[in-house]
């Protein structure tokens, strides 16, 4: 089992601040899962520019939305952010 | 009762050759003796220097020997506007505070918001030169071009919110703008910020402590001057291109407005370099609960844009115990924070508040506090060196509420505070304790998980900041564009130091550094060549920003800098690997970029700037 952490505007989306799933290979089949489960808001939100890490390392510093996800992974998922 | 010293009432003669977007006009106080005296500068100073931080190092290097105390008279207190201040250029509105640092002992500038900067240069002024010390405390009153210094005595010892209060009051004019300092200037605490608009602050490097020492609390401003740009329609027009980019961006348009930089708390403790405890760990255990997401939930009442700025990342919170205040930001809430194992969001808040109030940078006493908590924890520093005050346990909130006053008024063992982190450390004998760079405790990123922006820490004129190169934006942010933050290339050292010269641009520009989340170098200039009417390129606006750099490093340089022994990082970054999270493992390879960085800028492998550099630049006549 994964856990997938939203964070900012996505909460108000999904309602809830964590979920867990199961036998999801990689990013983008967990994006697929979410934008079925969360409708087009979510994907809305996602779409322009997100940051999104297994384990705390961004995807876009591993093999992007090819990222395996593995059991025990943990994944957090934000819409655009910055600040300073 | 004298409360009048000394008057300047003059009227601006035509100036046979009109300039835009400035007046060409300085002001120079002299505290010692009373005078105030005014001088012009040419269009080829801000083709130069372009303002603020460029405007200031000209006359620091020019006027001053950097050898001097930072708090003899010697010292000059410079506060300037930019290029774009007091226009309606996106967040175009800003000031800088320039001096040689007390905390540091190397430049000073520390940039603020709000709209005391836009009043000054619509008073008529684009900076003011305070240079001396005046025996009793005083103030300066700025109405355009009516300009006196006046008693002081009476908010002497006032925090920052009565005095704004005292002094608006006495001006009969609630639009009128004050730049102040709390009693933590009054009485030399080396990490004083100059506050404006109650909750503003000009804060890094203890600027507000030079502006003690020299008895000046306040400076009052109001202007009714229209500031002209060559041409109003096209520079409009631009404008609203610019300001339509931010608003459509999705940092910019809609995270910063809608969670404020707090928003950063679980962003950079997901990627694990979220200094906790004294940088000992890369995430905080609660960081959730003092998020940008928790405070907007709990205690947001609204925002609160800066003067012309489309983004408002500003904070209005209300809490039961205080009242309506402003913040914290995310940098004060890690360091009143996670930083000292403090969880909880409300005495964090508080203790925001009372920094702003007593006029102290958050950073460097939040800093500061790690470092005596670090020292307690080792046993450098015991209990029966506090006697009955809090002991200084990791999580302990009392610590906050109870030092934070003392620390301001020098009271007690606040008063061995109110010299720093690393002065403590120093004299408490573990100099490894003190997180801090030039002197100046570290801002809220552990740059083992950010290797770039460990090389900026080291690498910055004004010591341990974040602000003056932002590369956050590349390596965890993905702004402009996602960077390995373990990369060490010579690509990431290029980025850094592009990032350090356009930073100073947008600071000389009097915009705020947050536009660059929308905004790139063609952006700043063509906003730049049409309120001036020149067609410099991108590279060439850049070069300004590379000649502020070097003015910078050279003011350091001859003020003693030893860049062997100064550009460089607490031990535990580059020695001790990261012990847990994402970064597990990591140090920083501070040893393996600093001498490509050396190149790279063109200076000497001993960090010198040789002599090829200065005659490119323009800087000859500084040596
Ligand atoms: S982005 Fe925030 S700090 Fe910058 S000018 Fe706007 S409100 Fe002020």
């Amino acid at each position: 089992m994964s856990r997938v952490k939203f964070f900012a505007t996505l909460r108000d989306i999904t309602g809830v601040r964590e979920i867990n799933v199961e036998g999801v290979k990689n990013i983008k089949e967990l994006l697929e899962i979410l934008y079925s489960r969360y409708g087009e808001r979510f994907r809305k939100e996602m779409e322009r520019k997100n940051m999104i890490l297994v384990n705390g390392r961004n995807v876009l510093d591993l093999q992007g939305y090819e990222t395996k996800i593995e059991e025990e992974d943990e994944i957090s998922i934000f819409p655009p952010v910055g600040g300073g | 009762m004298e409360n009048y010293f000394y008057s300047l009432d003059i009227l601006y003669h035509a100036r046979g050759e009109f300039m835009y977007g400035y007046w060409g006009k300085i002001l120079r106080v002299n505290l010692s003796t009373g005078k105030i005296s005014i001088e012009e500068f040419e269009e080829e100073f801000v083709k130069k220097w372009l303002g603020t931080r460029g405007f200031a190092i000209h006359y620091l290097l020019k006027e001053m020997d950097p050898k001097i105390d930072a708090f003899s008279e010697e010292n000059k207190l410079i506060f300037s506007t930019g290029a774009l201040t007091g226009t309606v250029a996106p967040t175009g509105g800003r000031y800088m505070v320039i001096t040689k640092s007390p905390l540091t002992g190397f430049i000073a500038m520390a940039n603020s918001g709000g709209f005391f900067g836009a009043e000054l240069k619509m008073a008529g002024w684009d900076m003011i030169i305070v240079e001396g010390k005046s025996e009793k405390p005083v103030y300066l009153r700025i109405e355009d071009e009516k300009v006196e210094l006046r008693d002081a005595t009476h908010v002497w010892g006032k925090r920052v919110s009565e005095t704004e209060k005292i002094l608006r009051k006495e001006f009969g004019d609630k639009h009128v703008q004050i730049a102040s300092i709390g009693p933590a200037g009054e009485n030399l605490v080396r990490f004083s910020a100059i506050m404006n608009n109650g909750h503003r602050a000009a804060a890094r490097g203890g600027v507000g402590a030079v502006m003690g020492s020299k008895k000046l609390k306040a400076i009052v401003v109001r202007g009714h001057k229209r500031i002209e740009v060559i041409d109003r329609k096209k520079f409009i027009s631009v404008m609203r291109e610019k300001t339509e980019i931010l608003k459509n961006d999705p940092v910019a348009g809609q995270g910063l407005p809608a969670y404020g930089t707090a928003i950063l708390v679980n962003i950079i403790n997901q990627n694990g370099l979220y200094p906790t405890m004294n940088f000992r760990y890369g995430q905080f255990k609660y960081a959730e609960e003092q998020s940008g997401e928790a405070m907007s939930k709990k205690y947001l009442k609204r925002n609160k844009p800066c003067y012309a700025c489309p983004i408002g990342c500003g904070r209005v919170n209300e809490m039961d115990t205080i009242g309506e205040t402003e913040g914290p930001e995310y940098e004060s809430t890690w360091a009143l924070g996670a930083n000292l194992g403090i969880n909880d969001l409300a005495s964090i808040i508080e203790a925001n508040h009372m920094c702003d109030d007593f006029g102290l940078d958050t950073i460097s006493t939040g800093g500061t506090l790690a470092t005596a908590m670090e020292l307690y924890d080792r046993g450098f520093l015991k209990q029966e060196d506090l006697g009955d005050a809090p002991p200084f346990r990791w999580g302990n909130t009392e610590v906050l509420h109870y030092y934070i006053p003392r620390i301001a008024r020098r009271e007690g063992f606040g008063s061995i505070l109110a010299e720093g982190g690393y002065r403590l450390a120093e004299k408490y004998g573990c100099l490894d304790c003190f997180m801090g760079v030039k002197k100046q405790e570290l801002p809220a990123y552990d740059p083992r998980g950010a290797e770039g922006h460990g090389l900026g820490y080291a690498t910055d004129n004004r010591g341990g900041d974040h602000i003056k190169a932002y590369l956050i934006s590349p390596e965890i942010l993905g702004y402009p564009f996602k960077m390995d933050p373990h990369d060490i290339s010579d690509e990431k050292v290029k980025m850094l130091i592009l990032f350090q010269d356009l930073t100073a641009v947008i600071d000389a520009a009097g915009m705020c550094v947050f536009t660059t989340f929308g905004l790139g170098g063609d952006d700043y200039r063509d906003l730049l060549n049409a309120a001036f009417g020149y067609n410099f390129t991108t590279e060439e606006w850049l070069k300004v920003g590379e000649r502020i750099w070097n003015a910078e490093r050279l003011f350091n340089l001859k003020a003693g800098l030893n860049p062997e022994k100064d550009d460089t990082l607490p031990k535990r970054l580059t020695d001790e690997p990261m012990p847990e999270g994402p970064n597990k493992g990591h140090v920083v390879r501070l040893k393996e970029m600093l001498p490509r960085y050396y190149a790279l800028r063109g200076w000497n492998p001993d960090g010198t700037i040789p002599e090829e550099k200065i005659k490119e630049l323009g800087l000859e006549e500084y040596l």
